[in-house]
């Protein structure tokens, strides 16, 4: 019977999107615009360029964190050998090759802090880094040429691994053997440990250091536990939006939708324990140079944006999905999908903008245009890697296994 | 044993259940559906594998067990945060540094601990009892062939407790449904007896577990001479020297070592007679023995500039230091002397109000030499508390004081007006 099933879905036609309604260049050019146009508004008005950076910084780790998250799925289907997942991988891959395209945004950052900027980055300020006892002591590490290296070390592991996992994917569709599986396999437990340590650096250093006197070991944790709950909402929205347009009708199922619905209530749970976990040891110690960060964000408004984040990124979802009717349900997985997506964007928003608007909690234009900017590079990429590419690994030897897979 | 199975062959055989083997797993399936339509609802499948369509064909219903999850799991937090809650503020409050006697963030573990001790519990043990486990034996595994549904073997039993159950007419309906093999199972003749053995060993066992709980019962109300038990050797006899204890590693024999010659201890290089002592001495090398309190050149007012920063200061290390036995506003009614007087052991003496009018009648510097070096059995505080600090103390105590013996001129007039308006 699997066999049967497997055969009808080699030779399916929805397996390809063939058409798109607008061309993924037009996208991105539009994505472009807006990016510019954020760029000019922040720099002419009284907005000021580092509002403008400190958004468009928001906006890259957002969509970033998707695909490291999609990136963490790939090489843990190959980890543990997952047979019920393979008919979604070939999304999560797909997602994980806009990795080098974000990697090029993230350049004017870079750029402009080798230049000297500092509207970013406090700790790059020439004097700062003189006068500020903690600052001096950290210049070893945050210092601009180093942190481009840094940059540019992360961008390029993550797009080795992704591209290594995608290519031998694809090899996979129409290899005679299962040569090139034997290969992602072998390869999942170092890339897993390089995934971990590159992602937990780059956490430190594009959002940590944004107030460079805190810090917390546990900081990668929690923006990895994030990133894995964007990643999972993002493919259920993906998989139900591919299969409205009627794409892997046959191949995604509703036990499919269960499994992605018990990992999404999961990872959402892992957050809110890391969450805790790094809150109350700073607030049991209560040590100013650690509760300093707290306090930013429990006084001129950020307060609610925390309460918002507690009910909204934990104790709501973790009823609504807590049933198993609810994970069985295609509708409700979808309403907490875009619901995490969004209390996904509040977190970061809360981890990034008090450094720049520690007196009042606004979203405004800069939010807004550099999502929309950001988004649409994002997506536009995206949809132009769907065109032409399968959207289930046809060759995977547990394919059939993963059609017929069933809950118990 | 013999008698028992002397027992088996008298007693009237009853039967229990129908047990039916099938060709294959699909056979087996099409049976189930075939005798749920025929209206049986007492049904039951034994498979080598797990068939996912069984739990349809057999009409199992959706388990009741998360439900008693999730009931087990909010008792369990429930429980939790309000015994923590009634044991740090209701029942034993201690006032800690000034912190909160309850503080939700410092309680989220335990709540946390037990929600999953409670719902992890309930969910074993709830499979267990909702399954009828555990069970001591199974009429079926009398049959010989039964062992084969753990290798390749499909069963289906129909239970005589089912209301459509006819021992004639469910052995057809099993044969037409496609068995290759239907057998009667007999039940138990005597199912409640249980065996001596295991009757015997329980109660041994149950026995000896109320032991324990008498040594501890009797070693609670008695006393006894001997020395206790040292569980943790080494943190009851430390590797390390005690106050006014000699020692032979020195030569002059003394645990405590003096002050080295030429240095200072951090924090104590000397200020101004009046700040460090609270008076002004009669001569540079005089100290506090040598006068009595009465004749002392007392310091009258605090020292220090006077700003809401020390103020606030002065509060707050008085609600650290002093307000456990003064009480916060000072009255001498602290949580360790209520507790003190509720324990009723007669040694406790009352802290003294500060509102009494001999500590009123007191200038600063007599008040600040009462922190240092103590009155009564009040300790000294010299040593724990900055000079800076005790000086913050005595002004909040004058301001304590004196809000205690306001009068209405203290009233401003602008608020005078306003009272006499809401009259």
């Amino acid at each position: 019977m699997n066999a049967t099933t497997a055969r009808q879905i080699k030779t399916s036609p929805n397996l390809r999107v063939t058409n798109l309604g607008l061309r993924p260049s037009t996208i991105i050019a539009m994505g472009l615009a807006a990016l510019v146009i954020a760029y000019l508004v922040g720099a002419f008005t009284s907005i000021g360029v580092s509002r403008f950076l400190h958004a468009y910084l928001l906006s890259l780790c957002f969509f970033l964190s998707i695909n490291l998250g999609a990136l963490f799925f790939v090489v843990l289907q190959h980890l543990t050998r997952a047979r019920w997942s393979v008919v979604i991988r070939r999304i999560a891959e797909l997602l994980t090759s806009t990795i080098p395209i974000l990697g090029l945004l993230m350049l004017p950052v870079v750029v402009a802090m080798v230049l000297g900027d500092s509207e970013l980055y406090s700790w790059n300020d020439a004097e700062l880094r003189q006068t500020d006892v903690l600052i001096k002591g950290k210049a070893a590490y945050l210092n601009a040429p180093f942190f481009a290296l840094r940059c540019l070390f992360y961008f390029a592991t993550w797009t080795a691994i992704a591209r290594f996992y995608f290519t031998k994917s694809v090899a996979q569709d129409h290899a005679a053997d299962f040569r090139p599986t034997a290969q992602m396999r072998k390869w999942s437990g170092p890339a897993m440990i390089t995934f971990a340590a590159t992602v937990n650096f780059a956490a430190f250093d594009w959002l940590m250091s944004l107030d460079p006197h805190w810090f917390s070991t546990i900081f990668g944790i929690y923006f990895f536990a994030g990133a894995v709950v964007a990643v999972l909402a993002a493919l259920t929205l993906v998989s139900a939006l591919l299969q409205r347009f009627g794409y892997l009708d046959r191949a995604i199922t509703i036990e499919h939708y269960h499994d992605l619905g018990k990992l999404l209530f999961g990872f959402m749970f892992f957050w809110a324990y890391i969450a805790f976990s790094q809150f109350l040891l700073i607030w049991y110690a209560n040590i100013p140079e650690e509760t300093v960060w707290y306090l930013h964000r429990q006084q001129h408004g950020w307060q609610y944006v925390g309460i918002l984040l507690i009910a909204g990124h934990f104790l709501l979802p973790f009823f609504g999905l807590m049933s198993r009717s609810a994970r069985r349900n295609q509708s409700v997985l979808v309403f907490w999908s875009v619901f995490l997506l969004a209390m996904h964007w509040v977190d970061l928003y809360w981890l990034a903008i008090p450094t720049v608007s520690p007196e009042r909690v606004s979203v405004g234009a800069m939010e807004l245009l550099t999502l929309l900017g950001i988004g649409a590079i994002w997506a536009g990429a995206f949809a132009g890697k769907l065109e032409g590419t399968a959207l289930v690994p046809t060759g995977d030897p547990n394919l059939g296994e993963s059609l017929a897979f069933h809950n118990v | 044993m013999t008698s028992d199975h002397k027992n088996t062959k008298t007693a009237q055989t009853q039967t229990s259940a129908f047990l039916a083997e099938f060709q294959s797993q699909g056979m087996l399936i099409h049976a189930a559906r075939e005798l749920r339509l025929s209206g049986y609802t007492q049904l039951d499948a034994f498979t080598p594998f797990p068939i996912h369509e069984l739990d349809d064909a057999l009409g199992v219903k959706p388990t009741r067990l998360p439900w008693l999850v999730l009931g087990a799991g909010l008792t369990g937090g429930i429980a939790a945060l309000a015994f923590q809650w009634w044991t740090n503020a209701v029942d034993y409050p201690m006032l800690i540094s000034g912190k909160p006697l309850f503080s939700l963030p410092a309680n989220i573990p335990v709540t946390f601990e037990v929600i999953i001790l409670a719902a992890a519990l309930t969910a074993f043990f709830g499979m267990l009892a909702i399954n009828g486990l555990p069970k001591l034996a199974n009429p079926l595994f009398r049959s010989p062939r039964f062992t084969r549904a753990t290798t390749d073997g499909f069963f289906l039993s129909v239970d005589a407790q089912d209301e459509q159950f006819d021992a004639d007419a469910t052995k057809v309906v099993l044969e037409r449904a496609g068995a290759t093999f239907v057998e009667q199972i007999t039940a138990e003749p005597n199912p409640q007896s249980m065996p001596r053995t295991i009757l015997m060993t329980t109660a041994v066992l149950g026995s000896l577990a109320l032991l324990p709980p008498v040594f501890i019962a009797s070693a609670r109300s008695t006393t006894s001479d001997k020395p206790r038990l040292h569980n943790f050797f080494n943190m009851d006899f430390q590797p390390k020297f005690k106050s006014q204890t000699t020692t032979k590693l020195f030569d002059d024999g003394r645990a405590m070592r003096p002050r080295v010659g030429g240095t200072i201890p951090r924090g104590s290089l000397a200020l101004s007679p009046e700040l460090e002592l609270g008076y002004e001495p009669t001569s540079p090398e005089s100290d506090s023995s040598e006068t009595l309190p009465n004749d002392r050149n007392w310091v009258a007012d605090v020292p220090m500039p006077i700003t809401t920063q020390f103020m606030e200061r002065g509060r707050q290390r008085f609600d650290i230091h002093c307000a456990v036995c003064h009480g916060k506003a000072g009255y001498g009614n602290g949580l360790a002397s209520q507790r003190a007087l509720e324990l009723e052991q007669g040694t406790w003496v009352l802290p003294t109000s500060l509102h009494s009018p001999h500590v009123i009648a007191q200038p600063a510097g007599q008040l600040f030499n009462s922190i240092t070096n103590g009155v009564r059995k009040m300790p000294a505080y010299g040593h724990q508390i900055p000079v800076e600090d005790r000086w913050a103390i005595v002004l909040y105590m004058q301001a304590l004081q004196r809000s205690q013996q306001a009068s209405l001129e203290d009233v401003p007039e602008t608020i005078k007006t306003k009272l006499r308006e809401m009259n």
